[in-house]
């Protein structure tokens, strides 16, 4: 059932892709796709071309996808190593969403960061305390890795 | 020997979550099937054989019902028992088989109206409906009980009774704001607690899926409270229950008469 979804998934998105977004298969795997997102407009990461890796479980679309960044960001819900700290993609799933409701709700993220939930502490405090600063980290990180 | 939790800001701690309750979910899957066997009553006794109260109860509980089906417990035994212990009953009587296929039938629009995604919308409809044409077509029970121990198709059903649940609370969303707690609003709580798998159904739940539905059923709670017998709870109050649940702390098995 899961390979039927996806399938569907990817017509979807082929026939009516989210703004600043896309997404499809790397390979013949059709359980493994490569997403990108363009920085949003009035946000620091403007310009730049964010890439994210997607791995559906087995049971798709009961569990939710695995999604991570590839390009490295500054931003307060995402770490290191991509992993992003976004509610749909954990204990909110419902296997009523898609993968281009997830990409939108990645992009809403951008433009607004959830300090409260933060992934990586440093940067939601320097988000809450000194939001010209934070801007400026994450436009230079945007250039350096995303451009 | 645990050592004190120190934050580290590259661990994804959701994951190890998330890794940790599949392992649970696998664990429950090899011990209960999704729906299981009609078994007699008495079972259920020799369960509480150590436990003076709930001993008591299921003696009480033996009185009105003869039968037992059990459930997996993974969240979704409340939607799965009832989906089940209903399409049984709609097995053997066409004139509701026909009130409830109209009934989902037009849930659809319904749900697509209050905004929901319509591919998966409609795909979830269309399982949903393919399995209930087969309920018309007066399958074998054991045929039935085969579709609702297949997780794929099994688990489509859980989900689109959520929806219809998630789409029943939005839409009376002024009367059900009242019995949300926390806060939240209703449509947060549906995206918090009715639409996500897994998570477990309470009275909101239960009366917003026999509303929507237009299905009566009973609940018998089983549980420390103090006397000696089980308390019945009818939805919608008033009406004549066409199923009956029996409830343990936290989960929900099917009873019969």
């Amino acid at each position: 059932m899961a390979l039927k979804r996806i399938n569907k998934e990817l017509q979807d998105m082929s026939k009516d892709p989210p703004a600043g977004c896309s997404a499809g298969p790397v390979g013949d795997d059709l359980f493994h796709w490569q997403a990108t997102i363009m920085g949003p407009p009035d946000s620091p990461y403007q310009g730049g071309v964010f890439f994210l890796t997607i791995h559906f479980p087995t049971d798709y679309p009961f569990k939710p996808p695995k999604v991570s960044f590839t390009t490295r960001i500054y931003h307060p819900n995402i770490n290191s190593n991509g992993s992003i700290c976004l509610d749909i993609l954990r204990s909110q799933w419902s296997p009523a969403l898609t993968i281009s409701k997830v990409l939108l709700s990645i992009c809403s993220l951008l433009t607004d960061p959830n300090p409260e939930d933060p992934l990586v502490p440093e940067i939601a405090r320097l988000y809450k305390t000194d939001r010209d600063k934070y801007a400026r980290l994450a436009r230079d990180w945007t250039q350096k890795y995303a451009m | 020997m645990s050592s004190e939790f120190k934050y580290d800001p590259e661990v994804n701690y959701d994951e190890a979550t998330m890794a940790q309750q599949r392992q649970i979910e696998k664990e429950v899957a090899t011990k209960q099937q999704l729906i299981g066997p009609q078994e007699d009553l008495s079972q259920l006794e020799m369960e509480f054989a150590e436990d003076a109260v709930y001993f008591q109860k299921t003696k009480c509980l033996q009185k009105k019902y003869s039968h037992m089906r059990r459930t997996r417990g993974d969240g979704n035994c409340f939607y799965r028992a009832f989906c089940f212990a209903y399409f049984e009953t709609l097995l053997h009587n066409r004139t509701e088989y026909d009130r409830f296929k109209d009934i989902a039938a037009r849930s659809k629009e319904m749900l697509l109206s209050l905004g929901f995604p319509q591919f998966t919308l409609e795909d979830f409809h269309d399982v949903f409906m393919e399995v209930l044409e087969k309920v018309g077509s007066q399958c074998a029970l054991d045929d039935l009980l085969d579709t609702f121990n297949d997780q794929g198709h099994s688990d489509y059903l859980v989900v689109y009774l959520r929806l219809l649940v998630s789409g029943h609370l939005q839409k009376e969303d002024e009367f059900y704001s009242n019995f949300v707690e926390g806060g939240r609003s209703v449509q947060e709580f549906c995206s918090q607690e009715v639409e996500p798998m897994g998570k477990e159904s309470d009275h909101i739940h239960i009366s917003a899926l026999t509303a929507a539905t237009g299905v009566s059923i009973q609940v018998e709670y089983l549980d420390r409270g103090s006397d000696d017998s089980v308390i019945g709870h009818v939805f919608p109050e008033g009406t004549t229950p066409q199923i009956y649940l029996l409830y343990k702390p936290g989960h929900y098995d099917i009873l019969y008469k």
